[in-house]
């Protein structure tokens, strides 16, 4: 099936990229690699009025490091080249366990950084052939006041599947944004909104340019749970960050991700971790915050109380890896 | 919006060829230049049959890019893996190996394949895993594939030719 009709604008700079957004109709999408936008396009999900593809924008390329360790890495830069930089492999391997586990070779060759920590969000009853949702029934994502996931919901509750938000919302890491109008640095944890139709802050001709991550000696680990491994969009993800060593730590940060619309931080389990330590009391402890942090949760792409028993999985597996981690 | 000429360098060749906004890759290599070797499968980026090389030997998928994107930019695809009728050692490793049963995903799993030796022409078994579970038999399996793979993979480390499985 061919794409939805639609202007194609292709600039060679980022003032020039910033300006075509600030013109062109309301509607008009960046496009990174194309893996999640081309797919949304197909299925008629979107169809902006134009594209403004970002490939060629200099100022999106490449990873650069700073003398105190913090590194820049460009929103264009492909997940290809992330996975097997040796500034992220040999400082943050589990950041590079995290780029190697979106999608398969073949994705990661086109997709960049950017366009993954932009995903659309996603759900059952949306991310579907257009004949199979007018069968269904329209809903809040695709223009009515109506969610199939969750009835009566306010609020759409579709998840955000990305790999790479959590490992990084770990590390402490920006993102700075511009458009025509100028530039701002923000927390990638402040980028999230719980809303599955504006999940990001990004406005109108805005775009992600860079994420930035501070140098960071902690421990970090990255685990994903899906259905076939190295191909699909996870069940759940977790990222766990903690100083100290073995058992013993007084600073943590873990982060969920695609179980909720905006990954989830679990400041409660952070906090027992830190009074207890990550042995097995510590760890009890914690798995037991996990459901209130959670709170309600959708039966989209696994049920509900699946999702809570992988999440209290997922952290004890990654909390077990950590505190095991050579020093 | 209008069509634009573009340059695509296909196997080797330089062709213009006229595309619109709502042409993919895979949309001009199968409709337009006649490359019918790419598959067209899900075309939701799972399933790997439509994959192609880029400029840089690397595995992506055709249909999941915009044509416009690939102006002036050099593709490989499975009709160019044969030079002057010789196969590439790939294509005959899946022939000694019986790695093809009904054939519509082989040209897209030999272009992972080579990929993946084209990036590390003695792979591990974490390459060649990484760099085919993108690409998806759905006959039978990928055991027979990835012995292919590794008897490639032997042959470059000069262990033993590529020749039929004893």
């Amino acid at each position: 099936m061919l794409l939805p009709d639609h202007d194609f604008l292709k600039p060679r700079t980022l003032a020039e990229g910033l300006d075509a957004l600030r013109d062109a109709p309301a509607g008009t999408r960046p496009l990174g690699g194309g893996t999640d936008l081309v797919f949304n396009m197909r299925c008629r999900l979107v169809a902006p009025p134009a594209v403004v593809s970002l490939k060629d924008l200099p100022e999106l390329q490449g990873v650069a490091e700073s003398a105190d360790g913090t590194l820049r890495i460009g929103a264009g830069s492909r997940l290809t080249d992330l996975v097997a930089d040796p500034r992220i492999t040999a400082r943050y391997p589990a950041l590079a366990a995290a780029f190697r586990a979106v999608a398969s070779r073949h994705v990661r060759n086109l997709a960049t950084l950017g366009g993954n920590l932009c995903l659309d969000t996603r759900c059952w009853f949306t991310n579907q052939t257009k004949e199979w949702r007018d069968a269904k029934g329209p809903c809040l994502k695709t223009g009515v006041d109506a969610c199939h996931a969750i009835q009566g919901s306010s609020v759409c509750v579709a998840l955000n599947n990305a790999d790479s938000p959590p490992a990084l919302i770990a590390l402490g890491a920006t993102v700075t944004l511009a458009s025509a109008a100028g530039e701002r640095t923000l927390p990638l944890a402040d980028f999230y909104r719980d809303d599955g139709i504006r999940h990001t802050v990004l406005g109108p001709g805005e775009i992600l340019v860079s994420v930035t991550v501070p140098p960071v000696t902690d421990r970090l680990v990255f685990r994903k749970e899906t259905a076939r491994q190295g191909m699909d969009f996870a069940y759940g993800t977790i990222a766990v960050r903690a100083d100290g060593r073995g058992e013993r730590a007084t600073r943590l940060v873990i982060v969920l991700g695609s179980l909720t619309t905006a990954p989830r931080r679990l400041v409660a389990a952070e906090e027992k971790l830190a009074a207890l330590g990550l042995g097995e009391a510590g760890l009890a402890a914690a798995e037991a915050t996990v459901r209130d942090a959670l709170g309600a949760l959708t039966n989209l792409y696994s049920p509900a109380a699946y999702k809570r028993d992988l999440a209290r999985t997922l952290l004890s597996k990654a909390v077990t890896e950590l505190r095991e981690l050579p020093a | 919006m209008k069509k634009a000429i573009i340059t695509l360098t296909v196997n080797g060749d330089a062709r213009e060829v006229a595309v619109s906004a709502r042409h993919t890759l895979l949309d001009v290599l199968r409709g337009k230049l006649g490359f019918m070797g790419t598959k067209e499968g899900c075309t939701t980026g799972s399933c790997g049959v439509c994959t192609v090389l880029n400029a840089r030997g690397e595995a992506v998928l055709s249909c999941l890019t915009p044509a416009l994107e690939w102006d002036g930019q050099a593709i490989t695809t499975i009709e160019g893996l044969e030079k002057n009728g010789a196969l590439a050692p790939i294509q005959q490793a899946f022939i000694d190996y019986h790695a093809v049963q009904c054939g519509f995903c082989t040209p897209g799993v030999i272009l992972s394949a080579q990929a993946v030796l084209n990036a590390t022409p003695v792979p591990t078994e974490d390459d060649i895993n990484d760099g085919l579970a993108g690409v998806i038999c759905r006959c039978t399996g990928h055991i027979k594939v990835k012995e292919a793979v590794r008897a490639v993979g032997r042959a470059n480390a000069g262990d033993t030719p590529v020749v039929a499985k004893p």
